[in-house]
């Protein structure tokens, strides 16, 4: 003990006062490193509930937006190469508007070729009346000689032959003629055929299709060749499970908002429920998926607005009804 | 008087030195096993504590923990959404799957999906890398108890690639996240990327986290929730509770630790008890002497109560310091990351110490009271 000084005891004075400094240093470690478990705010807004709908009850649904005329996958009648194409995703159509064109060549073809089996016919036809005309004019000469003697009835009956055989030739040019005409009149609905127009006035989401492609008509293929629907207004159709169905008041207002936008939120007014409850197919990431839940798909108006595009999911609260039941 | 007492104490260096280890080894031992135990099984509760935005959880009727959980169909979460008063509900998926490294190992791993929009259920901070980073395409963010088990080599595991359920996945962050019970490697991704890397069933969604309306309280929400949708609601802490309470009814952690607790307790009875009893009956003569000049027996208690008091403080003090210098050694350890000392366990032990005090002051005491004045002369 002789570090300290004499009158100073280690055990009595020095280790009392250094265990409680150290007592108090423990419990100012041990209350500082208390770990944090309060709850926090979320840094982004999670979609939800807002003004009146938030303390009452409702139905929450999640949508998908689509053109109010719902999305028009386009189709060709003919297959062939695409050889033209006249919109672009994003433009506005009119109804009739030509979309694009399918190679034309092998109908045009056609075409020509009735058209010349046309003047071929008509050339037949002006062939036909002058041989019947001079058949009819020998015959008329025979007919009107008054002297049985002066020509051989063989030469008559050759005459009346050739007159009715010149009348059958006819007929048969004219059939002809209008056998051609109804070839290029089917030459020329192929034609028309070939050019695929806009079903309804509307905008052109999708192009699936190059210059230069083929389009088939043969079925199984992957994509619509254009997708185009009617955008003003635009349509959500939110999937309301099966269990919830019952409570949803139908013909109110619902409050949508886009996914990772929840400050948006816009007053969708209500079109219509569809008749047929279906199996929930949307917003799913699997193609294997196999489901066990069906959905009842309830239709609204979106308010006219940049934020929503056709394809986006949505959420949406709807107002519930008051059920009699619910209230004991 | 009380002074003669604590001078008699330090009179006997030896003595007092053991009399103090002892109770600082009880309390060292006490403290600190009972601290690692509350720490461990609280380790239960992390996924709960990882995810700091959620008030309440919604769940299968028969899941019990974040880990032991029984997926919903993904409607549920618009059924919550439903429930007046839930603020917001988000979906959350909690699943296992393998990964295999870059360099063909194979770990299991926790697979955590978070919203998508909002990323509610990420833990609150990033060690490296931020939040936005999950946008990116592949993205998962490794939590970093999972660097240590997977990157062994001390690797960087920003940029590291790994497969998942025939996926690329892409390390871009490091979350500072309480480790589970189990120190799984933890990976946190976006919900719709979660649902590739997890290999397919039917129901995915395993989790529905809410938010609480204001002016409402989590437990009303939770009984609405359980009401309306029939699907069970717990609140932040009764869901931490659960998952405790899992670990404590299916493993034998309580009853190794109990037993350790009782050791340290029958070790601190035991040493304090017999050098104080040596200590009395050493000390005899002078307690003897002292009576001889009139001092009383409640005066003699007094006196032992302040040698008591003396050792008891100086020790527990020793055995609590040990205990934090003991954690705080071992802070930068991962397997103790995020322990603490509660502030209940140094009261624990405290009583502790006061009993062990008080039964062996009481045995030395009879001995004292019982002496007659003239034992000073024997």
């Amino acid at each position: 003990m002789s570090i300290l000084p004499k009158n100073v005891s280690f055990s009595r004075q020095v280790l009392p006062i250094l265990a409680v400094i150290g007592l108090v240093v423990a419990a100012l470690y041990i209350f500082t490193d208390l770990p944090d478990r309060s709850t926090s705010e979320p840094e982004q807004q999670p979609p939800k509930a807002t003004g009146d709908l938030a303390n009452s009850p409702r139905v929450a649904g999640t949508g998908l937006v689509e053109p109010s005329s719902e999305i028009i996958d386009i189709g060709s009648a003919l297959s062939g190469l695409v050889t033209d194409l006249r919109v672009r995703p994003g433009d506005r159509v009119e109804k009739g508007q030509p979309l694009f064109l399918v190679d034309d060549r092998a109908a045009r073809a056609r075409l020509a070729e009735a058209n010349a089996a046309i003047s071929e016919a008509r050339a037949a036809i002006a062939e036909a009346q002058a041989a019947q005309r001079t058949a009819s004019q020998q015959l008329a000469l025979y007919d009107n000689l008054d002297d049985p003697a002066a020509v051989s009835r063989a030469e008559v009956i050759r005459a009346e032959g050739d007159a009715t055989a010149a009348q059958t030739r006819l007929e048969l040019a004219r059939a002809r003629l209008s056998a051609a005409q109804a070839q290029a009149g089917s030459a020329r609905t192929e034609l028309g055929r070939l050019t695929v127009r806009a079903p309804i006035t509307g905008e052109i989401l999708a192009v699936n299709i190059r210059l230069g492609e083929f389009v088939s008509t043969q079925g199984g293929s992957s994509d619509p060749f254009i997708q185009m629907g009617e955008t003003t207004p635009l349509h959500v159709r939110v999937d309301v499970d099966e269990n919830e169905a019952v409570r949803v008041k139908l013909g109110a207002d619902a409050i949508v908002s886009p996914r990772g936008a929840a400050d948006i939120r816009a007053n969708a007014k209500f079109v219509r429920a569809e008749p047929l409850v279906v199996p929930k197919r949307q917003l799913t990431n699997s193609a294997a998926e196999r489901v066990d839940v069906r959905v009842l798909q309830i239709i609204y108006a979106l308010p006219q607005s940049d934020v929503f595009r056709v394809g986006q999911q949505v959420d949406a609260f709807i107002p519930a009804a008051e059920a009699a039941g619910e209230e004991e | 008087m009380l002074w003669i007492a604590i001078r008699m104490l330090t009179g006997d260096a030896q003595k007092f030195y053991g009399l103090l280890f002892g109770i600082a080894f009880s309390t060292l031992l006490i403290t600190q096993q009972l601290t690692i135990f509350v720490n461990l099984i609280e380790r239960g509760a992390s996924g709960v504590y990882n995810a700091p935005e959620a008030e309440i959880w919604v769940m299968d009727p028969v899941s019990r923990t974040t880990d032991v959980n029984y997926a919903m169909p993904s409607t549920a979460l618009d059924e919550v959404r439903s429930v007046p008063g839930v603020e917001w509900a988000v979906p959350h998926l909690r699943a296992a799957a393998s990964v295999r490294t870059g360099s063909g190992d194979l770990e299991g791993v926790a697979i955590i999906g978070v919203d998508d929009a909002t990323l509610i259920g990420l833990p609150e901070r990033l060690v490296e890398g931020d939040k936005k980073i999950l946008a990116q395409p592949d993205t998962v963010i490794i939590d970093d108890g999972g660097v240590v088990n997977l990157f062994e080599n001390g690797e960087d595991p920003i940029g590291q690639r790994l497969e998942l359920n025939d996926q690329r996945a892409v390390i871009r962050g490091v979350a500072d996240s309480i480790p589970s019970f189990t120190s799984q490697v933890t990976l946190y991704t976006k919900y719709s990327q979660a649902l590739n890397f997890v290999p397919g069933t039917r129901n995915r969604l395993t989790f529905v986290l809410a938010g609480v309306s204001e002016g409402l309280t989590a437990d009303e929400v939770a009984a609405r929730i359980e009401e309306q949708t029939g699907l069970k609601a717990e609140t932040r802490e009764e869901f931490a509770d659960a998952g405790v309470n899992f670990i404590i009814e299916n493993t034998g952690i309580p009853t190794n630790f109990g037993i350790t607790v009782v050791l340290g307790f029958v070790v601190g009875v035991a040493i304090v008890g017999l050098t104080f009893s040596l200590f009395i009956r050493d000390n005899i003569k002078q307690f003897g002497a002292l009576k001889a000049i009139g001092v009383t027996n409640a005066k003699i208690v007094r006196m032992v109560g302040a040698q008591a008091a003396l050792v008891g403080t100086v020790g527990y003090a020793l055995g609590v310091i040990g205990t934090v210098a003991f954690i705080y050694a071992f802070s930068g350890n991962p397997f103790f990351k995020g322990f603490y000392i509660p502030w209940q366990i140094p009261l624990i032990s405290l009583v502790s110490v006061i009993i062990i005090l008080a039964i062996t002051g009481f045995i030395a005491l009879r001995s004292v009271l019982s002496t007659e004045p003239a034992a000073v002369f024997r």
